[in-house]
């Protein structure tokens, strides 16, 4: 079965221990931090930070603010678009549940970037032959049977690392047990074909603000990358039916002004 | 062929050659900046040179140099079908520009990209790596494939120019081939560019992101294609004072109109059919209204006169409206529509803007260059 992370908002308290945990885990250098209007620092997930807390604070029916802290990375999508649109096959989806990327496949084209729904995959535009970078969901501690970095170094559990159906049993049960306490819904169960990463928030994204900060609410169910596959998937029969009605046209024209000049001759 | 004679050099056709004129020098003057432009840019990387971001991941080369570029390039494989598929044989001298516009008109996109690939010297990896699901990877193989024809085709004209006749027989014996090779993979990578689309809708402004992108960029490549062949012809007989074909090019225009109106039943149907907000006046509608009524329903009611597909001018005003509409098309759903997605603004830097130009002016060189060596007017040919 494939891994999954539970983000359970409610108990995040936005110390970012996740996002040092990752740093240092991926050797990622550090970058100079500046002022934000929410804290929240960085202000980018770019091709040296895979992950990061948003901050944003919310206002209660009571008319009391309230903190929420969201912590964005890689989805860990079930069916990636990235991996239905990357030409050279450099992005794939381990079964174990990461997906990974692979440095000597990738030719920098970018359409992973476009593709993607979440708006995950990044470059390394200073570089000056640029390679894409994204969070691995750890797949080097996975494979070493260690759990991933961000998760291991949450100190109020608001990150769980576990098989996916159970948590997302865990999900709906502090759903069940909490009532009014969460939103209703799991983000990422079944969000553009579901993903690993399943987010319990005590308000939607769209109440929160962030859903064009990577986390859209209008995405559906259905997987974007389907939509390619599906073309593909035309292309043998599209390239066969263009090709027999050109050979059929070009010798039935070619016969009817062979017949045309005939008759032309005759009268 | 030419004369039967065996001397292998053929008679200059056009007046001026060798002349350097302003336009020359500038033409070349733009092949030099952008050559220092391009260096710059493998230099120093994407990121230093470009205004392109993680925001903006494709720009100015990918709207202009590659979806443009190969639409208005369509008119290879729309004239080898008229001519070839539909068999109507007065267009023929319409058919060997065209072809060479095609033909640059690719390698301008593969060098376009060249410098857009973050890792250059991989551009081959698609022919080894492959991802069948990836609509991407099919387009890497179609434009491949497709530069190979063209490049045969240019290929068989040097040989006619060689006086190889040998050569030139076994490559028209199986010239049919050729001809339909190139309309299905013109046919697939013309829509499958539109089918990039088809993976992020949501980031799309709704007038665009259609499910029925790929039939409806296929169509606009056409509409491109056949506008290009009528400005080519034009402007090259005044360049090189010849005559333009307008024996013929009134009825060839007459299809373009045709086929613009084909598009825009299409366009509107589309639009219809997927219950997207029609009559509304902020920007995203207003440049929709523009590309849809101002370049593709207006030069189809221009060539519906007689007048306009009769004369020189009217046909340019037409073409151009026609072909700029298609390029407009190309950037709303690659730029535009991608815009009002996020905070950031994007517009091109020096580098991305010079190497663009100095693509197109390469271009016209080359073109000056093939048309002065090769048998590509019809007055070349019938001898």
């Amino acid at each position: 079965m494939s891994k999954a992370v539970l983000i359970d908002t409610s108990k995040c308290i936005g110390c970012r221990a996740c996002q040092v945990a990752c740093k240092s885990w991926n050797d990622l250098p550090g970058k100079s931090t500046t002022f934000s209007d929410t804290w929240e620092n960085p202000k980018f997930l770019d091709s040296h930070n895979y992950t990061r807390v948003l901050f944003r604070e919310i206002s209660q029916p009571g008319g009391d603010l309230k903190w929420q802290f969201i912590k964005r990375q890689c989805m860990h999508c079930l069916t990636p678009a990235c991996a239905s649109a990357c030409p050279v096959g450099a992005l794939i989806r381990l079964p174990e549940g990461p997906v990974v990327y692979n440095d000597d496949k990738c030719i920098g084209c970018r359409y992973c970037m476009m593709a993607c729904p979440f708006q995950i995959p990044k470059f390394e535009w200073e570089s000056a032959v640029p390679l894409i970078r994204k969070c691995t969901f750890c797949a080097d501690r996975q494979a070493m049977g260690q759990e991933p970095a961000c998760t291991s170094s949450c100190p109020t559990d608001a990150l769980l690392f576990g098989e996916r159906d159970k948590l997302l049993k865990e999900a709906h049960r502090r759903i069940g047990a909490h009532p009014g306490k969460y939103y209703p819904e799991v983000y990422g169960e079944r969000t553009g074909g579901g993903a690993s990463m399943l987010y319990l928030t005590t308000a939607s994204f769209d109440n929160i603000g962030i859903n064009h900060l990577g986390f859209r609410t209008d995405l559906g169910d259905y997987p974007h990358g389907l939509y390619g596959r599906e073309w593909m998937s035309k292309v043998p029969w599209v390239a066969l039916t263009v090709g027999s009605l050109a050979v059929g046209l070009h010798y039935l024209n070619k016969r009817r002004a062979q017949v045309q000049s005939q008759e032309h001759k005759e009268e | 062929m030419t004369q039967s004679g065996t001397t292998p050099e053929l008679k200059r056709w056009y007046p001026g050659e060798g002349k350097v004129t302003p336009f020359r020098l500038a033409l070349y003057a733009l092949v030099m900046l952008g050559l220092i432009s391009g260096a710059i840019r493998l230099f120093f990387g994407l990121g230093a040179t470009t205004n392109l971001n993680d925001a903006y991941p494709w720009g100015l080369w990918i709207s202009f140099d590659v979806l443009a570029g190969v639409a208005l390039a369509g008119g290879g494989f729309t004239m080898a079908a008229t001519i070839y598929i539909f068999n109507l044989k007065k267009f023929e001298p319409l058919l060997r520009p065209a072809k060479i516009s095609a033909f640059l008109g690719y390698l301008m996109f593969v060098i376009g990209l060249f410098f857009d690939l973050g890792q250059p010297w991989r551009i081959w990896h698609p022919m080894i790596m492959w991802n069948p699901n990836s609509v991407l990877f099919e387009v890497a193989w179609c434009v491949m494939l497709y530069t190979t024809v063209l490049g045969i085709d240019i290929f068989i004209m040097a040989l006619e120019r060689w006086q190889k006749h040998d050569w030139v027989k076994f490559f028209r014996d199986i010239y049919l081939v050729l001809v339909v090779a190139g309309v299905i993979l013109s046919t697939l990578h013309q829509s499958s560019l539109g089918a990039l689309y088809l993976l992020l809708p949501e980031k799309m402004s709704d007038l665009w992101a259609s499910r029925a992108i790929g039939p409806l960029f296929f169509t606009s490549a056409v509409i491109g294609g056949m506008s290009m062949i009528i400005l080519e012809s034009i402007i090259s007989a005044w360049a090189y004072k010849r005559k333009p074909e307008m024996d013929i090019l009134p009825s060839f225009a007459k299809g373009l109109g045709l086929v613009l109106l084909v598009y825009f039943a299409m366009k509107v149907t589309d639009l219809y059919a997927r219950g997207a907000t029609v009559w509304s006046l902020d920007a995203p509608h207003l440049a929709f209204y523009f590309e849809l009524f101002g370049c593709v329903a207006f030069p189809a009611l221009l060539l519906y006169f007689h007048e306009v597909r009769n004369s020189q001018k009217g046909l340019l005003w037409a073409a151009g409206i026609a072909a700029f509409g298609v390029v407009f098309n190309r950037f709303n759903v690659s730029l535009t529509s991608y815009g009002g997605y996020r905070t950031f603004s994007y517009f091109p830097s020096l580098v991305e803007i010079i190497i663009t130009l100095s693509l197109i002016a390469g271009g016209i060189l080359i073109f000056d260059f093939l048309t002065k060596n090769l048998p590509v007017y019809k007055s070349e040919l019938a001898e």
